[in-house]
Parts: C-alpha cells; sequence; structure tokens
C-alpha cells in the first residue's frame, strides 16, 4: 500500500527542497521589472565547518542545497 | 482583522486592517474575515487575495508555498518564501516553462529527484497559468 505522502517526499526530497524549487519557478516566470529584482533571491550562501576535538575543521562554502546534504 | 503579509526579503504588510483574505490552503482554499477561528494552514502555489475596507476588487499575489496562522485576536500572519504580483507574471514565459518542464517529467527516471523536480516546475507554472487565465495541460 502506498505510504500517503506526497511526490516529493517519496523522491526524497524535503519541504526545504520543495518550496525552494517552487520559489524559482515562480521567479523565473516574474516579468521585467520584478524579474530583475526577484532574482537575487534565488541566491545564498554560507561557510560550514566541521568541529571535531574542540578543533574547527575546513570551512566549505555552501552555495546550494545540495551541497549542504538537504 | 489585521493581516501580517510577509516574504523573507519584503514585508508586503504590517498590521493593515483589511476586510477579508482568501487563502490558498494546501488543503483547500478557504476565507478569512475577523472573528475566524484560529488555523495553522500550509499554502500551496496559488492566489492569495486581499480584499481591503472600501475597495471592490481584491489584491492579488501568487504565492510560492508558506503558511498562514489565523489568531484567536483577528490576526493573521502570513509567510510565504516568495511572492508575486499577478500582473509581473508574464503569461509567454508560463507557458515556455511549463513545455520544458512537462519535457523534463516524461525525460526522467520514474521516481527520481529530476522527475519530481519537473513535476514542481509544472504543477507550479500550471496553477501560475490558472491564476492568469491559461489553460496549461
Amino acid at each position: 500500500m502506498a505510504t500517503p505522502t506526497t511526490f516529493w517526499r517519496l523522491a526524497g526530497m524535503s519541504y526545504v527542497q520543495y518550496v525552494t524549487r517552487a520559489s524559482s519557478a515562480v521567479r523565473n516566470a516574474a516579468k521585467e521589472p520584478a524579474k530583475s529584482k526577484l532574482a537575487a533571491n534565488s541566491k545564498f550562501s554560507y561557510n560550514a565547518s566541521v568541529w571535531e576535538g574542540g578543533v574547527q575543521g575546513k570551512k566549505v562554502e555552501i552555495d546550494v542545497l545540495s551541497k549542504a546534504g538537504i | 482583522m489585521t493581516l501580517n503579509f510577509n516574504l523573507p526579503h519584503e514585508t508586503i504588510y504590517s498590521e493593515a486592517k483589511v476586510s477579508q483574505v482568501i487563502v490558498p490552503g494546501a488543503a483547500g482554499e478557504y476565507g478569512v474575515t475577523a472573528d475566524h477561528v484560529p488555523l495553522v494552514a500550509q499554502l500551496k502555489a496559488g492566489v492569495l487575495q486581499i480584499f481591503h475596507e472600501d475597495a471592490g476588487e481584491p489584491e492579488k499575489y501568487f504565492v510560492a508555498g508558506g503558511f498562514s496562522l489565523t489568531h484567536a485576536n483577528s490576526v493573521t500572519d502570513i509567510s510565504c518564501p516568495e511572492a508575486v504580483k499577478l500582473d509581473d507574471i508574464d503569461s509567454s514565459a508560463v507557458s515556455s516553462n511549463f513545455e520544458s518542464a512537462k519535457n523534463a517529467y516524461t525525460s526522467a527516471e520514474d521516481g527520481s529527484a529530476a522527475q519530481a523536480e519537473a513535476q514542481i516546475d509544472m504543477e507550479v507554472n500550471r496553477a501560475m497559468g490558472t491564476a492568469i487565465g491559461l489553460n496549461l495541460n
């Protein structure tokens, strides 16, 4: 029996991935000047590092969800 | 009722007095006026309609998703990751993005993330098409 859930969950996506994709679809369909104004909203980046034994590891820049493991 | 409507990058309404909002809930569209029962709803990609006091036609936004919380004191908080006014939607972009997504869907492996992404693009573009009067299938 199929699990009662959404197609994106079944494909292994999280809600964050789903709503980020839906937001990009909306931005891609906008007219100018709204489209240029909203384009920057798709971008994000931060540095992540793993701490082990009280020592900070190498910083890695995360600018796509896949690099964050989400 | 009081409306707070926020996006991550912009506050559209803060403590605005409106007469009604029609919310695109994931489980169905519903209207909120003053004294509505408290309610938390996940939103689907669809049209949010804001009826201002003393105004005729509602102001319409297409929202990508998000959440709406209606509180016992007639305050409604709506938070969306992205929203555009219906007037800012490009109908030719919606049609062509829908067709690209449909092609990507049929050529992707069943149950794959790529197919799910194409399906999201199809569903959001189809909903935008419906909102602006296109019939995409």
